[in-house]
């Protein structure tokens, strides 16, 4: 609300850019790039890459609904693996013994992923800062751990032999080009409605969350339900992503809700850019792209990734994009004001 | 009353036990929490770096009297060094909350890859020191877990004295109150923090040691246990000195004996709705935190 008002007060720059034309610029190529890295990968015949950079954008999706709390809303979540992996066992056992439907897997995953988003923002909500990311912890700790011990659901092995998922049209996720496009898109999608959101009412209150929830209370707006409905909002996003998982891999496994896939989910939006909303999608494939680099050479690539973690927090905590974005900023408004003189 | 003698009372020991490492577990992450406002997400890993220093010096030939002397002390080193080289630069930022929770999750993840690493990813083995066990009033008492419990308690007593009854304790109290008020009055605030990191990570680092014989020892061991200690500590109360020990002493007690009736799998459900049931009822936690009386 006060950012609005401030916008309003006075424009962002005398040539008449947008704050965040930066930003669009680096999603956009971001997107160009993904797309002719695909494209590229098919003409010269790759499927191990291609299904890597699908896995990394699904990743991405998972960061995405972090940054929406952690970058918007300011709430650090630990445990949002929880609907990631509850959306991949949902959309696993739809494939498996309903119906190889891509729409109907995606559709009662992100329905199961609401309601659960809805009752563990119930219990999450209620507490504030530290707490909270402690909670979101705890949360998923519990639920991945009794998923862990269930028989009925494969337990430790988690559901293997998962048909692919028939899209309509003859195309199936088992089609590397088809399904990662496929993905870009829904990923893309996610990605254009999260920031025409951000500049919505409901995305200032989230900013407004961040910056003072108490006085977002003073102006008749509560918080409460503010950050409910981002908890749920942040759910279904991961779970979504969690639904495609099983279509590209063909298996669910209870290590895809544990603290590894929370915590990296994290780093992903730290390396990349917290609150960028581009940023979680770029540092989850470079950093998808880097796991899989090293882990070819020693099974230790957990310390690589801590290690450049714990640089990037002590020294650059905006990430990367964050960093990038002021620059580019700054540059496209030199030009801007070339071009009107 | 056979059941009480057998089936009862054997948990209830062993409850103990395990109480008091978790308490020294809570206690550490709890003074951090209290002093710093730091989340010590490397807690875990620390106690895993504790155990396995304390089975390199064995392996080395010193007995275990004497490593459980020598590991927290190295420990402490490292606490201090962390903290002093990682923590204190990200300290004075506005969203340091945040901040110092992500550090030492990064450096949770990068030590326990490093304990895969130097000590390979196979469970270790740790010989009790003390064998055999003691028979009083019909019931039956393990010596290795009378000592844990014993030693265990006076450690804790020993921190209850050294935060409320030294001048070094009341410094710590102090720089927890108000740390600008504190260092105007000549007290090194840095120092303190420093070294209150060093001390919260020697208890996560005995608790480790203490519990090596009764587990095995491996590179995600702290995981679990880390669970349990942040659900004490958040119960307790974060900051809180007399919350950690209570909560800690209750919810181990509750999981022990639970577990006649539940199978070990619920337990964690079961402590994390006792969590959020106390949160329900007081969002702060059971007590109030350090330095705040």
């Amino acid at each position: 609300m006060l950012e609005s008002a401030l916008a309003r007060v006075a424009p962002a720059s005398a040539t008449g850019s947008r704050p965040n034309d930066a930003l669009r610029w680096i999603a956009a190529v971001f997107f160009v790039s993904a797309l002719a890295f695909g494209l590229i990968a098919w003409a010269v015949g790759d499927v191990f890459f291609l299904r890597l950079a699908t896995e990394a954008l699904i990743y991405g999706g998972l960061a995405l609904s972090v940054d929406l709390l952690l970058g918007r809303t300011g709430l650090l979540p630990l445990g949002q693996a929880l609907f990631f992996g509850l959306g991949a066992y949902v959309s696993a056992l739809v494939l498996k013994h309903w119906d190889a439907s891509f729409w109907l897997a995606l559709g009662v995953a992100i329905g199961a992923s609401a309601l659960a988003g809805l009752l563990g923002g119930l219990i999450a909500i209620r507490s504030k800062g530290v707490y909270f990311a402690l909670i979101s912890f705890g949360l998923a700790q519990v639920v991945s751990k009794v998923i862990y011990n269930t028989r009925e659901l494969g337990a430790s092995d988690g559901l293997i032999g998962v048909p692919a998922a028939q899209v309509g049209g003859g195309l199936t996720s088992a089609v590397p080009l088809g399904f990662f496009l496929l993905v870009l898109t829904l990923i893309f999608i996610v990605w254009a409605l999260l920031s025409l959101l951000m500049d919505t009412p409901f995305g200032r209150q989230l900013a407004a969350v961040r910056g003072n929830e108490q006085r977002l209370a003073f102006i008749g707006v509560d918080p409460w339900r503010v950050k409910l409905a981002v908890f749920v909002l942040a759910a279904m996003i991961a779970g979504a992503s969690g639904a495609l998982y099983p279509m590209l891999r063909g298996f669910v496994s209870p290590e895809l809700m544990f603290f590894q896939v929370s915590g990296n989910a994290v780093i992903n939006v730290i390396v990349g850019g917290t609150g960028t909303l581009i940023g979680p999608l770029l540092g989850s494939s470079l950093l998808t792209g880097l796991r899989s680099v090293v882990g070819s050479w020693t099974e230790h690539h957990h310390i690589a990734i801590g290690l450049l973690f714990v640089a990037v927090v002590i020294m650059a905590p905006r990430g990367l994009v964050g960093g990038l974005a002021p620059w580019l900023q700054a540059r496209l408004d030199r030009r801007g004001a070339k071009d009107r003189i | 009353m056979d059941w009480l003698q057998f089936v009862l009372a054997p948990q209830v020991i062993n409850g103990l036990s395990i109480g008091v490492a978790v308490v020294l577990m809570a206690l550490g992450l709890t003074i951090i929490f209290g002093l710093l406002d730091v989340i010590n997400m490397a807690h875990g890993e620390f106690y895993a770096l504790g155990a396995f220093v304390a089975v390199a010096l064995i392996g080395m030939g010193l007995s275990f009297w004497l490593a459980l002397l020598v590991t927290p002390v190295l420990l402490a080193l490292v606490g201090y060094l962390s903290e002093r080289t990682l923590v204190q630069r990200v300290f004075h930022s506005k969203d340091r909350h945040t901040l110092t929770l992500l550090l030492t999750f990064g450096l949770g993840v990068v030590m326990e890859d490093a304990l895969k690493i130097v000590f390979g990813a196979n469970p270790l083995r740790l010989e009790a020191p003390i064998q055999g066990a003691t028979e009083m009033l019909g019931l039956f008492f393990p010596h290795y877990r009378l000592f844990v419990m014993l030693f265990g308690g006076a450690v804790i007593a020993a921190v209850w004295l050294l935060v409320f009854r030294t001048p070094l304790g009341a410094m710590v109290r102090a720089a927890a109150f108000d740390r600008h008020m504190t260092a105007s009055l000549g007290v090194p605030v840095h120092k303190v923090y420093a070294a209150t990191f060093a001390f919260g990570v020697a208890l996560a680092a005995l608790a480790g040691v203490l519990l090596a014989p009764m587990y095995s020892v491996f590179p995600t061991m702290g995981r679990d246990f880390v669970f349990i200690a942040f659900s004490v500590v958040i119960i307790g109360g974060m900051g809180s000195i007399k919350g950690a020990v209570l909560a800690g002493l209750v919810l181990t007690q509750v999981q022990s004996i639970s577990s006649l009736w539940i199978s070990p799998v619920w337990s964690d459900p079961l402590l994390f709705g006792i969590m959020v049931l106390v949160l329900v009822w007081r969002p702060q936690g059971l007590f109030g935190r350090l330095g705040h009386a």
